[in-house]
């Protein structure tokens, strides 16, 4: 325990020294003279749901990080490579040594949209009413918000609670910190929000034609200096449609370009490809604890993972953009573990699976991908042919294929292979959670290891952090060794520049390690002549 | 004739009550709208708490009488995406669809019906066979191919015209061409074969042995005559147009009813889909009725028969 108190010590020293050798460095920028200028047309991908303009309502996706980040602002927030805590609203922040509480201080002059002042009533307000993502859990572990001076504001937890930073921090997981105007949201009310919502980020909403564009200003008063005048976000569903707009010129920024349009870009000296390694792929076996199952045995599963060739599909389904790596869990979450890359050995595979007594290979009902990235399973199932497992593709439309995932065992039977993939933010403990704990929200009964879940049962108990370390590489290492899961790889979401963008690699553009998106928004510029 | 009316409109309200039960039935027969509106790392009582927000816990039956109710009040119920009523939506898309679907109308006649006569005037010659080649490609050429062909030539090959979106009328033609080519086939061939019945019928023959000129008798006896199949079809077509243009409207990012209806179908938006598909076979069977009980009026067998 005093390890664990010194730690945390530690780190809350380490966070204020930071702060303090930021200060400058952002009086600095705040102090820049900027005039913003231009406009940028960013061309998304889905429709717009209203709802993303309305923190308070975050379905803990990873799209409404994309629209939070231009019209709305955090206390603290993921940004650039800081994973959860970067200071925006809040000048300083300090996470008690017992973990049962943390308090903001505001920075000075903070204002929303309409020219109000950003008091801690806001964030009381905003944390209290918040009920999106997460919402249980937050109300669940707080004793109450406390309004501790006209800038200051501290939240108290019934017991102590690790994982709050992150989960207040990380805009694509939760939205409880991204701060709403109290008298304003009770005025309108919550759907008056979302059709004129007010926020304290870089841009403010000008003008917005539901599901279809969005048009903002630049809002001079932020605290970050913001290049860019006129931001529009226009909903494109079709990729060709969208990638004629970029190459037109119509738009300088275009999210998702689909595999077969990538050498298009490419071929294109004015645009620029941002490939953005988002989420993981991994292979799952679920009804593995029955012994009739043949993945019951370690050696089957090992032998799977041989026979996959991840350059392959990594080269085929991403132009070799995205990235092969060794956990299934991204590392650029918290104790998300390094591992190596796997090996790719078709013998020894073979000679696993004969050790197995499956010289003759065996029969897999189903490999199903998630929809539909129909192509990835295909090469799963011509990728296993090769060790002698026969299988047949199932493609499911994608809402079917969640409540399946939902429902447990009962919707999969027989012999089964499903070739998951998810992108989920703040910890990895998030990851578990949902995709391998017994009853999980997509593992329910596929695979119920009570040992590990018993690890993370202590993990998520314990407020020692050595511990919850330990913890969080042992149950990752262990299902890695014994190939619960077998991973696959990374995959890159694809985007493209144009060329009035000011940008001389596309990490200019998508700074912000923890999306695909391109936040911050106050950041990007045009090339002088595109004015 | 009240008697005819009061059937028909009997008829309209029991096909609407059929049409309510059925879209009702299937759109949830796709599945949970709260699985797609969380990804992996929502919670378990986030799930619960969206279902119940939206009334999704409740029985079917419960369910259904509050989506009838919501039609008599006009909003036909909230929009999960949105969170607007759905006929705010539909009257904000609505001009946007009126726009295209009357330029695709406009260009449906303007080559539809010309190749059609000329098909049928001069049967069995190059120039009918033209048109058959014309109507071929345009029934079997798919709209969506068309249009991406057309934004690769006319936007970014020629430059010509904008990609997408909604502009001046430069953003219109596009569209309202991929959208409009199919319709115009099936046009020239009703046309034609309207034309050719109405062109072998007694009194044209008695016009042209009165020594009408041929263009006389074209213009003015036969085409009146043969307008009225026509007519019917450009009605019926014009209402799929409106509402129906789910393809083109997303490949030109055109911010109509059709791209609605498909935002609606992609996040299972179960208000949207059944209030779009509502207005939609509401329109439809009002047209219907109309044109049954103008039938009727001018000619009284119909209502005798019926």
């Amino acid at each position: 325990m005093g390890n664990s108190s010194l730690s945390r010590r530690r780190l809350l020293t380490s966070a204020l020294a930071t702060t303090a050798l930021a200060s400058p460095y952002v009086r600095a920028r705040a102090a820049e003279t900027v005039t913003p200028a231009g406009k940028m047309v960013v061309a998304w991908h889905t429709n717009i749901a209203a709802r993303w303009l309305d923190p308070q309502q975050h379905d803990g996706t990873a799209s409404p990080d994309n629209f939070l980040n231009a019209l709305h602002d955090a206390l603290i927030k993921n940004y650039r490579k800081e994973l959860y805590d970067h200071r925006s609203l809040a000048e300083r922040y300090e996470f008690a040594e017992d973990a049962k509480s943390a308090t903001f201080w505001l920075r000075p002059g903070g204002k929303f949209h309409d020219g109000t002042p950003i008091t801690p009533d806001d964030v009381k307000f905003t944390y209290e009413h918040y009920h999106g993502a997460w919402s249980e859990v937050l109300r669940t572990k707080t004793q109450g918000v406390e309004i501790v001076d006209d800038r200051t504001v501290r939240f108290h937890f019934k017991d102590p609670f690790l994982d709050f930073p992150i989960l207040f921090g990380t805009g694509n997981v939760c939205g409880a910190g991204w701060v709403v105007p109290a008298k304003y949201y009770q005025q309108v009310g919550q759907d008056g929000f979302m059709q004129k919502p007010i926020g304290a980020g870089p841009y403010k909403l000008i003008s917005q034609q539901p599901g279809i564009k969005l048009e903002f200003e630049a809002f001079e008063a932020y605290h970050n200096p913001v290049h860019i005048k006129q931001l529009t976000m226009v909903s494109v569903p079709e990729a060709a449609t969208r990638l004629a707009m970029l190459e037109r010129g119509e738009i300088d920024l275009m999210y998702f370009v689909p595999g077969e349009l990538i050498s298009r870009v490419k071929s294109n000296p004015k645009l620029m490809l941002a490939p953005v390694v988002s989420a993981n792929w991994w292979l799952e076996f679920p009804g593995f604890q029955d012994p009739k199952n043949p993945f019951h045995d370690k050696r089957v599963r090992q032998a799977v993972s041989l026979a996959i060739d991840r350059d392959a599909m990594n080269q085929a389904e991403c132009d070799g953009m995205g990235v092969v790596d060794g956990n299934w869990i991204d590392d650029d979450v918290e104790y998300g573990l390094k591992w190596p890359t796997w090996e790719h050995n078709i013998a020894k595979a073979k000679q696993l699976m004969a050790e197995a007594g499956y010289a003759n290979g065996l029969n897999v009902d189903w490999v199903t991908p998630v929809p539909d990235y129909y192509s990835r399973g295909e090469r799963i199932v011509s990728q296993l042919q090769a060790i002698g497992i026969r299988s047949k593709l199932q493609t499911l439309e994608r809402g079917v294929f969640l409540k399946r995932m939902e429902s447990g065992l009962k919707q999969w039977p027989g012999v089964q292979i499903i070739l998951n993939a998810a992108r989920i933010g703040g910890t990895w403990s998030n990851w578990y959670d949902t995709m391998f704990r017994c009853n999980g929200f997509q593992s329910k009964d596929f695979f119920c290891v009570k040992d590990i879940d018993d690890k993370f049962a202590t993990y998520l108990s314990s407020d020692d952090v050595k511990q919850r370390k330990t913890l969080a590489e042992e149950i990752q290492r262990t299902i890695l060794d014994e190939y619960y899961l077998v991973p696959v790889f990374r995959h890159a979401f694809v985007n493209a520049i144009g060329p009035r963008i000011a940008a001389k690699t596309w990490h200019d553009v998508f700074p912000t390690i923890t999306t695909g998106y391109a936040y911050p928004w106050e950041d990007i510029q045009l090339k002088p002549t595109a004015g | 004739m009240a008697r005819f009316i009061v059937r028909r409109c009997l008829y309209a309200v029991v096909t609407l009550f059929i049409l309510s039960l059925t879209i009702f039935s299937v759109v949830r027969l796709t599945g949970d709208p709260v699985t797609l509106m969380a990804e992996p790392g929502a919670q378990e009582e986030d799930l619960a708490r969206v279902r119940a927000e939206w009334g999704l816990d409740q029985p079917w039956p419960v369910q259904y009488v509050t989506f009838v109710k919501n039609i008599f009040t006009g909003e036909f119920g909230k929009s999960f995406n949105y969170e607007m009523p759905v006929s705010t939506l539909y009257f904000q898309r609505l001009p946007n669809s009126l726009e295209l679907a009357l330029a695709a109308t406009l260009i449906s006649f303007v080559v539809g019906i010309p190749a059609g006569i000329v098909s049928a005037v001069r049967v069995n010659t190059p120039w009918d066979n033209f048109g058959k080649i014309v109507a071929l490609l345009g029934l079997s050429i798919p709209g969506f191919w068309l249009g991406l062909v057309m934004i690769l030539v006319f936007s970014v090959w020629l430059g010509w015209l904008p990609t997408s979106g909604q502009g001046d009328w430069r953003n219109l033609v596009m569209p309202a061409v991929a959208l409009g080519w199919y319709f115009a086939a099936s046009l020239l061939r009703l046309t034609r074969s309207s034309m050719l019945e109405v062109m072998r019928s007694e009194y044209i023959k008695l016009a042209r042995l009165k020594g009408l000129p041929g263009y006389v008798v074209v213009a003015v006896h036969a085409f009146k005559n043969a307008l009225i199949p026509v007519l019917t079809l450009a009605g019926i077509n014009l209402v799929i147009m409106l509402n129906a243009a789910v393809i083109i409207e997303v490949i030109f990012a055109w911010p109509g009813i059709g791209r609605l209806l498909f935002e609606g179908i992609f996040q299972r938006d179960f208000p949207l889909v059944q209030g779009v598909v509502m207005a939609a076979g509401i329109m439809v069977v009002a047209i219907n009725l109309l044109i049954d009980i103008l039938y009727a009026a001018i000619d009284p067998r119909i209502r005798l028969t019926r």
